[in-house]
Parts: C-alpha cells; sequence; structure tokens
C-alpha cells in the first residue's frame, strides 16, 4: 500500500516535473543552449506568486499566471540581451554566460527577499482525499491539474498555430525558416520566454506545498536536468514522458531508501543516460 | 610574435604587481592590547541570515540585554570599569562561512572571547578556529563532539545532546505512565550536528527501554517538502514521536502530520519546537505540544521578565543560554582582573558560577568540567500552554502540571 | 635569460619574500595562500579546460575527493598527510579515469551537464555516507603539533611556500604536458576529433590520459586546502559556484590554454572578490556573490578569451 501511495505521489509530482522540464528542452531545441540557469527562473516564479499571494491576495494558481506573464517578459529580454550575444561564440562563452546568469539571479533574489524561507497559507494546503487507505494530497493533485492544463496548452500551442510551426521550423533549420520568412531571433526571443516561462508557471503551482527561498532552485536544478536528458534535449513529449519517470524514481526511492539518497538515485540515471544513450529514452526528435 | 608576446607580458607583469600591491597595503596587525583603553572586545558569531536568522537574533538579543546591563552597572569590575563591547558577525547557515568569520573575527579584532553559534555544526566549524588560536568559546550548542574531542577551550552551558535525547524519551515515558505504557515510537531528526546527537540519546534510550522504534530517519536540513517522510511515518504507526528539528522543519513536519491525520503525541527536540515563532505560525495547534529543551525562562522569572520587557517574547532558551554565556564570563574576566583568553580560559574552567544570569541554569549553578561541559545543567520537559512554554518534568523543576492534549 | 622569463623570476621572489612583510597571521596571509592554491587548482583545470577545450564544471569532485582521501586516512589510520598527498592523487585520479569513460563522447554542452552532475554525486554522497564522511557536519583535520611531517602550521607562512610549490608543480606538468606529444594530441583533439582519429591519434586515450592528470593534480590541491583550513564540509569541498565554476572562472579570466592565464586570473579575481566580501557583505548575503556574477557576464560579453586578450585588443586598438 505504501508502495502503491508512492507510486501515485510520484505521478502526481511528475507532472509538475514535466511541465518545468518542458521549457529546459524547448530552450536546447529551438535555440541550441543548455540553459544552466534554468532553475533560477522557477525561484524567479515562486517569489512572483508568492508575492502575489502576499499583497494581492491571489492563490498562486491564479498568481502562476502572473508568474508565468513576467517571467516570460524576463526570458524575452534576457534572450535579447544577453544570450543572443553568445549564440556563435565557442561553447565556453555559452556556458558560463547562462551560469553567470545563475549566480545573478540567485544573489538578486538573496539580497532584494532575504535568505528566510517563505510559504504561503491556502485553504487546500493541508487537505488531503482519503481514498481507501491511500491518503491523495490535495496541493499535490490540484499542481497535478495545473500542469496538465498548461502541458496541452503547449501541446495546442506548438501542434496547431502557426507561431508554433515556425518555432518548430526554425529549431530544424534556422537558415531554412529565414528564407521562408520567419525572423529567428524573434523566435528565439518567443522560444527562451516561453521556457522561461513555463518553468516560472511550475514554481508558482508548487508554492502551496513547498517554501520559497533564494536557494530553492538548487534543489530542481539536476531533477530537470535529468528529465530533459532521459526524454531527449529538444524532445517536448520526452520531457513529459521524463517527467512522470523522474517523479516516480524519486517518490519510490524516497520510500525504500533512507530520504537523503532520493536524489543519489536521479543523479546515477542521470549520469547513466547521459553516458549509454544521450540521445534520450524516446527517438524521435521535436 | 615577439612584441606581441611582451606585451601580453607586461600585462601580466602589470596585473601580478597590483595584485601584490593590494596585498601587501597594510595588513596592520590590532595590538596585542586585550582591555584596549576601556572597552573589552567580545566576539559574537550567530546565524543572523539564513533559515536559522529567528535564534541567532533571539540569541543575540540575550547578549545585549546582558552586555547593557553589566555596562550599565559601571562595566567590568575586575578590570577598573571597563565597557563591554560586542564585536557581532553574521554566521550565515554554512559552517565553511562560519569558520572564515571566525577567522577573520579573530584576526583583526581583539577578542577575547567569542560566543556564538547556536547552531551545532556552525559551532563546530568555528571551535575548529578558536581551539587553534587558543581563543575561549562559550557556546550553548548541544552537539557531543563539541566537548568530545578533547579540546581545553570551548566551553558549553548546556547538558550534551546524547543526554537531552536521553531525556526526551525518558520524560516522555514517564509523563505517559511509565515506558511500559509506550508500545512504538519514532525518531525523525535533521542530519547535521545538532540532529545526529540528540537522536543518537532518543535511540539509546528507546532500545535500552526495550521499545520498538518503528521509524528512525534523518532528513536533510533544508527539506522542503516532507510528504514522503511522513507517508513513512503513517505507514509505520507510531504512539509517540519524537521529532528533532530547527524551525522550518519543525513546521513542516507538524503541518504535514495534520494533514495526514495523524494523531500520535508530539514529544519534540528543542530548537524549532520552542521558539515563540512556531506558536505564532501553528496556532492552537502548537497548544499541547511538548518538548524537551535545555532551559526554560519559569525556572527564574525574576531574571528573564527583564528580556520579556525589553523584546516583548518571552526569553526563549537560547537567548537565555547566551545570556547566561556572556554573563559567566564577565564574572570570570572579574575574578581573573585581566581580559587576556589564557586567564579567561583558566577561570572557566576553575570557578563555580552561582550569581547572576548562572541562578536561571538548571540548579543554579554553571560549573565546566575538564572537556569543558556543564555538570549541573539538566534537561527538562516544557509544554506549550496557551502561548506559554511550562516546565512540566521532571517534579523537581516542574512548574505545573502536564496537560493532556485532546486528540484532533 | 628574455625578459619574460625575468619577470617571472621577480614574480617569484616578490612571492617567496611578501609572507615576511605582512603578519603571520594576518588575514592577507590568508588571501595570499588561497590565491596561490586557487592558481594551482586552475592550473589543473587548464589541463582539460584550456589544452583538451573539455568544459568540465565538475572539478569540485575531485577537490572534495582528495581532502576527504587524506583526511580520512589520516584520522583513521594515522597516515601522514604527505602520504595523503599521493593517496588522494591516486583516487582523484582514478575517479577523473573514471568519469571519462562514459563521457567521452560528450561534446561541448553535455560534457559541461554530466562533469556537474558528477560533483553533485559527490556532494550527495558526502553528505550521506555519514559514517565515513562526517556527514553535513563536516570532518576536521585532527589537531596536531605544528611541524612539517604534519603538515600543519599554527602560522600561515609556511602554508603559503606549500601552495606556492603547488602552483610551481602544476604549472610544469601543464607546461611539459602542453611541448609534449600528449598535447599535441590534444590540440589535434580540440580542433576536429574526426580528424584527429584520421591522423592516427587515440582519442580516447589521449582524452583520458588528460583528465586523470588534471583529477590527481586536483586532488592534491584538495589535501592542501583541508591541511590548511582545518574543516571542511561537502557544501563547501564539493561547491559548483565556489570551487568547480571558480577555477574555470580564473581560467577563463586569464586565458584559458594559456600557461599564464591561471595566474593571471587568480591574482584578478581573489583580490576582487575580497575586496567585495570586506566592503560589500556588511551591507547584506548575497552582495558581493552577486557583483562576482555580474563580473562574470561581463567578462564573457567582453571578451570570453580572458584578459591577455583584452589587452591585447585594446593595445591594438590604440596602435591604429
Amino acid at each position: 500500500m505504501a508502495l502503491l501511495q508512492a507510486i501515485i505521489d510520484g505521478l502526481m509530482l511528475g507532472g509538475v516535473y514535466a511541465v518545468i522540464s518542458i521549457g529546459l528542452t524547448l530552450v536546447f531545441g529551438v535555440i541550441g543552449i543548455v540553459n544552466f540557469a534554468q532553475s533560477q527562473f522557477l525561484m524567479v516564479g515562486m517569489y512572483v506568486a508568492y508575492f502575489a499571494w502576499a499583497f494581492l491576495g491571489l492563490d498562486p494558481l491564479l498568481g502562476s499566471l502572473l508568474s508565468f506573464t513576467l517571467v516570460f517578459a524576463l526570458g524575452y529580454a534576457v534572450q535579447h540581451s544577453l544570450i543572443r550575444k553568445v549564440l556563435k561564440a565557442p561553447e565556453v562563452a555559452q556556458i558560463f554566460l547562462t551560469v553567470g546568469i545563475l549566480i545573478v539571479l540567485e544573489n538578486l533574489a538573496l539580497v532584494a527577499f532575504g535568505s528566510e524561507f517563505k510559504s504561503v497559507q491556502t485553504p487546500y494546503q493541508n487537505e488531503a482525499v482519503e481514498f481507501f487507505d491511500l491518503l491523495i494530497s490535495l496541493p499535490y493533485a490540484i499542481a497535478f491539474g495545473a500542469s496538465v492544463l498548461a502541458g496541452l496548452a503547449v501541446w495546442w500551442l506548438l501542434a496547431k498555430t502557426w507561431w508554433g510551426r515556425s518555432v518548430r521550423a526554425t529549431a530544424q533549420d534556422p537558415m531554412a525558416a529565414r528564407l521562408m520568412g520567419i525572423d529567428p531571433d524573434r523566435i528565439y526571443r518567443l522560444a527562451f520566454g516561453l521556457g522561461v516561462g513555463l518553468t516560472a508557471f511550475g514554481g508558482a503551482i508548487i508554492l502551496p506545498y513547498l517554501t520559497v527561498s533564494p536557494s530553492v532552485g538548487e534543489q530542481f536544478g539536476v531533477l530537470m536536468f535529468t528529465v530533459v536528458v532521459l526524454g531527449g534535449l529538444g524532445n517536448v513529449l520526452g520531457a513529459v514522458v521524463g517527467g512522470l519517470a523522474v517523479g516516480v524514481i524519486q517518490s519510490l526511492s524516497g520510500l525504500l531508501l533512507p530520504l537523503q539518497l532520493q536524489n543519489m538515485v536521479l543523479f546515477s540515471v542521470f549520469i547513466l543516460t547521459l553516458a549509454l544513450r544521450p540521445e534520450g529514452l524516446l527517438r524521435k526528435s521535436s | 610574435m615577439a612584441h606581441k608576446e611582451s606585451r601580453a607580458i607586461d600585462a601580466a607583469r602589470r596585473q601580478a604587481l597590483m595584485g601584490l600591491g593590494a596585498l601587501g597595503v597594510s595588513s596592520a596587525v590590532p595590538g596585542f592590547a586585550w582591555a584596549q583603553g576601556k572597552t573589552v572586545n567580545v566576539g559574537v558569531i550567530l546565524p543572523l541570515s539564513g533559515a536559522n536568522a529567528q535564534f541567532g537574533i533571539n540569541s543575540r538579543q540575550g547578549i545585549e540585554l546582558v552586555a547593557d546591563e553589566i555596562n550599565a552597572a559601571g562595566g567590568l569590575k575586575g578590570l577598573g570599569g571597563a565597557k563591554i563591547n560586542l564585536v557581532i558577525a553574521d554566521s550565515t547557515s554554512a559552517p565553511a562561512t562560519a569558520a572564515t568569520v571566525a577567522q577573520r573575527m579573530i584576526a583583526e579584532n581583539d577578542c577575547c572571547a567569542i560566543l556564538g553559534a547556536f547552531a551545532s555544526a556552525l559551532t563546530l566549524a568555528i571551535s575548529e578556529v578558536t581551539e587553534r588560536r587558543n581563543v575561549p568559546l562559550i557556546t550553548m550548542s548541544y552537539s557531543d563532539l563539541l566537548t568530545g574531542r578533547g579540546f581545553k577551550n570551548v566551553f558549553q552551558v548546556t547538558a550534551k545532546g546524547s543526554v537531552i535525547g536521553k531525556a526526551q524519551f525518558t520524560f516522555a515515558a514517564d509523563l505517559l505512565g511509565g515506558t511500559a505504557k509506550v508500545n512504538k515510537v519514532a525518531i525523525l531528526y535533521e542530519d547535521t550536528a545538532f540532529g545526529t546527537s540528540t537522536a543518537t540519546g532518543l535511540r539509546a534510550a528507546a532500545k535500552a527501554a526495550n521499545v520498538e522504534i518503528v521509524l528512525d530517519e534523518a532528513y536533510p536540513l533544508g527539506i522542503t517538502d516532507v510528504t514522503p517522510l511522513i507517508n513513512k511515518l503513517r505507514a509505520a504507526k507510531p504512539q509517540v514521536i519524537f521529532p528533532v528539528s530547527y524551525l522550518n522543519d519543525s513546521l513542516l513536519i507538524v503541518r504535514a502530520l495534520r494533514q495526514q491525520k495523524i494523531s500520535a503525541l508530539i514529544v519534540g527536540g528543542s530548537a524549532g519546537y520552542v521558539i515563540p515563532d512556531f506558536a505564532k505560525a501553528l496556532g492552537d495547534y502548537a497548544d499541547g505540544v511538548l518538548s524537551i529543551c535545555s532551559a526554560n525562562y519559569d525556572l527564574d522569572t525574576v531574571a528573564t521578565e527583564r528580556y520579556r520587557k525589553r523584546f516583548k517574547a518571552f526569553m526563549v532558551h537560547e537567548a537565555l543560554e547566551h545570556a547566561v554565556s556572556l554573563d559567566v564570563l564577565a564574572q570570570a574576566i572579574n575574578a581573573a582582573k585581566s581580559a587576556k583568553p589564557e586567564d579567561i580560559t583558566k577561570m572557566l574552567h576553575s570557578m563555580t558560577f552561582t550569581e547572576g544570569w548562572a541562578k536561571a541554569m538548571t540548579n543554579g549553578i554553571v560549573k565546566f568540567d575538564e572537556t569543558g561541559l556543564n555538570t549541573y545543567a539538566d534537561p527538562v520537559m516544557v509544554q506549550w500552554q496557551k502561548g506559554e512554554l511550562a516546565t512540566v518534568w521532571p517534579e523537581k523543576y516542574a512548574k505545573t502540571k502536564f496537560v493532556a492534549r485532546q486528540p484532533g | 635569460m628574455n625578459r619574460k622569463s625575468l619577470i617571472w623570476l621577480l614574480l617569484l621572489c616578490a612571492v617567496c619574500i611578501a609572507p615576511w612583510l605582512i603578519s603571520a597571521n594576518g588575514y592577507l596571509s590568508r588571501v595570499l595562500t588561497l590565491l596561490l592554491l586557487f592558481a594551482a587548482m586552475a592550473q589543473a583545470w587548464n589541463i582539460v579546460g584550456g589544452l583538451a577545450n573539455q568544459i568540465s564544471l565538475g572539478h569540485a569532485a575531485f577537490f572534495g575527493l582528495g581532502a576527504y582521501t587524506s583526511t580520512i586516512l589520516l584520522i583513521r589510520f594515522g597516515l601522514s598527510p604527505w602520504l595523503g598527498l599521493a593517496a588522494a592523487g591516486v583516487v582523484a585520479g582514478l575517479a577523473g579515469a573514471l568519469l571519462s569513460l562514459p563521457t567521452m563522447r560528450l561534446k561541448g554542452h553535455y560534457f559541461a551537464l554530466a562533469t556537474l552532475a558528477f560533483g553533485e554525486v559527490l556532494r550527495a554522497v558526502g553528505n550521506t555516507w555519514s559514517s565515513l564522511t562526517g556527514g553535513p557536519s563536516g570532518i576536521s583535520v585532527p589537531m596536531a603539533s605544528s611541524g612539517l611531517a604534519q603538515m600543519q602550521f599554527n602560522s600561515t607562512r609556511p602554508y603559503v611556500y606549500i601552495m606556492l610549490a603547488a602552483l610551481l608543480v602544476t604549472t610544469a606538468v601543464y607546461w611539459k604536458i602542453s611541448s609534449s606529444r600528449l598535447g599535441y594530441a590534444l590540440r589535434a583533439v580540440k580542433a576536429n576529433v574526426d580528424s584527429a582519429e584520421v591522423i592516427g591519434i587515440d582519442t580516447a586515450r589521449t582524452k583520458m590520459l588528460a583528465a586523470t592528470i588534471s583529477a590527481g593534480l586536483m586532488g592534491a590541491c584538495g589535501v592542501l586546502y583541508a591541511q590548511f583550513n582545518f574543516f571542511f564540509d561537502p557544501e563547501s569541498i564539493f561547491s559548483l559556484v565556489g570551487v568547480s565554476v571558480r577555477v574555470a572562472l580564473i581560467c577563463i579570466i586569464g586565458g584559458i590554454g594559456t600557461i599564464s592565464g591561471p595566474i593571471i586570473g587568480a591574482c584578478f579575481l581573489l583580490p576582487l572578490e575580497e575586496l567585495f566580501n570586506a566592503t560589500l557583505s556588511s551591507h547584506g548575503a548575497g552582495i558581493s556573490q552577486l557583483a562576482y556574477g555580474l563580473i562574470l557576464i561581463a567578462i564573457i560579453l567582453i571578451e570570453p578569451r580572458g584578459l591577455q586578450a583584452l589587452y591585447a585588443r585594446i593595445a591594438l586598438r590604440f596602435k591604429s
């Protein structure tokens, strides 16, 4: 029974991990860089939702839309002013630019908001629905629901809209896309914005059951990378599958092993995947 | 090519020389004037930022209260009225940073002693520095390691972690009517020096009483989602839960226990379970929660009410113990008539303190043995009753009776 | 002796004399010691980062492995830190070799990711395997009497010379590799792996050898740090930003792939960090790190090839 509980919790958490990671994989798939700072945008999204709750009384679920919007704008600006400048530079420059952004964002939050953990109080926070012997945590379930909606929205965006097709075209071949009248730079800005915005959205919806502090991004860093590497960097569907898998793996290892080893299993999965199958478990690309 | 190279080397030379120049700039060592004119520097290193900031602030307040009282009453009599000057630094929550802060403090200010740093992990790191520099360190951290390494300059005013953990179990059993009435217990603890030491005592006591430990888990200090931990707990069905946590984790745990509708008795391990913020955050749900503690303010209300008057909150144990630390330091300085670290250390080892704030500790006495441990410190069991912490066990210290909390 | 060598010799003399001009236990002494150590570490990183162009974000893993190896051996078996130095080099070197196996074919970003994960794995192991490492509370080098045999001193001065020796050793190793057959092979691999294979270079062995040497040197530096600081914990010794990124950054600022790069970078970055710490940290936690991050971004945007290249660019512009 505890096993089943762990699997269900894992799936719900996994849904959130999926949404958080789609952003990361999108950025790599379209723009071609690994954004080491991605988890910091999650932290920013969480803070936006927190302050929306503290000052505007908005439930984090609504606040998540605000998070998405604000961080989208932030990402748009970052792509334009910073990332664009290193797209043609050697890899070392690309890597260290996003690492620099990571350091700046985390410490900006530390300076601005202090290092205390902040949490919200929502009516459903401490509730759980009993289902035979299983306990479905309400904040988990709600976050999962929001993730599903967001995931569907992204799918619709990429598959069904003209913009989505432009994005996929640019990802496949920027030269050809330019010849078709698409401005790759504009696409990059929108894609980066969407990517970090999604991650921020993910951060906001998990605020009810977590606490926010400047270092919260660190917990999700390797997790996100494990998800996208499992699913294949650039593969959006892979991020979904990877997310669910990582959620379940993490939950089960938390149950079967001492709690502190939870992330060890993930790291091992991560390195093994990179070593044995860097293109991910799913074969097709975005 | 050679031209370009030499240009680059010029740059290198300039860079390096500038760098060295910056280093060579006055590194004036403060003169060895341990009582510069009319003040004595006392170093205070506490977590003033990060997860333990609230504890650090409380501790600092306790120290400030005593420093101001002593200075107002004419300063350190043994040094002709020299005033105490507190040199306060933020240890942050990283032990490595705390050690660097201690290095810097000792190198730049001639502190006669250092007080700090609340969290055992931080204090251990700082003690490595103070021991090597022969500066006395007075602390209220619990970890057994503090007094277990044969160090000569560390002084702990509280009981050891394992002793506190043992009391956490035995006193709880006493309150429930004896260990025969206790069947299954769960031990949860944060994984740094504080939690680990206390858990050792808990574990040993439970084993000695032949009580079944159904869960014995360490969790990472910065844990943000305790659901998996509490899931395990729920499956284990303990009768009594012994969590040892700082503040954020204590709140997470109690909330999660509520969410999962677990009604077992909670007996906390001090720190997060006895700070005013605990009751503030949990409201009614804090009422009735038990915790072991190294000291409590209701044992000497004459002294601790002064704190409440100034800082508008009850004198939580870390504030009290740091006040005691500064007071015994002052008494040692007065007795030695010197503010030299080695003289202070000698006094701290030889004196028996029965005056001033020492009276606020259990037995009214503070005496350090050769390992630096205060042998008169006894743990007490406290309970939240209407927003105040009341000492309820053992009988010789109890101020009121234990009130069994109704389930739900 | 040409001008270049003369300048370096003068610098060397200056560093040798400096500890006697400043207070033995003062803070400047400490900064100088750490500057030399980090320059040594950056030079070790330079072997893979500069010669092989493999950007590792996980070198802290080897640093920490070295530190823990010697300290644990000292605590458990009373093994002299000098022997511990050798043991640490071996353990870290082995780890480097092991890591290079699965990461052999990874390119750029993927390689950085894998090394980053490796560093994080070891950090988690350090935190979890408490019976061996002391867990999150860290581990202390047992107090011993001050002396060369114990590699522990009451004053900072002897440490300056030890770190200087470390810097000279790592620089010598870099120079030897750079001008040897291995260096030639590494440069070929850096230019184009496939072409290198075609001309008969065993790229796998080349990369692994570089990784092993780099890791081993890094591990030895870890021992020196442990003996200097007396205390460390998994968070600080395996730190991504504090160690891995920092040594890479030092190398990059000074000029990645150049022998003087790590030294110049350390002379620039460490005093700067200390300046920030001294002036800014009183204004709140995080400000000095924030400044550090902004500098990193500025360097990358302005001249990712480092200060030497920047100087050359400016000089050129002034000439024309």
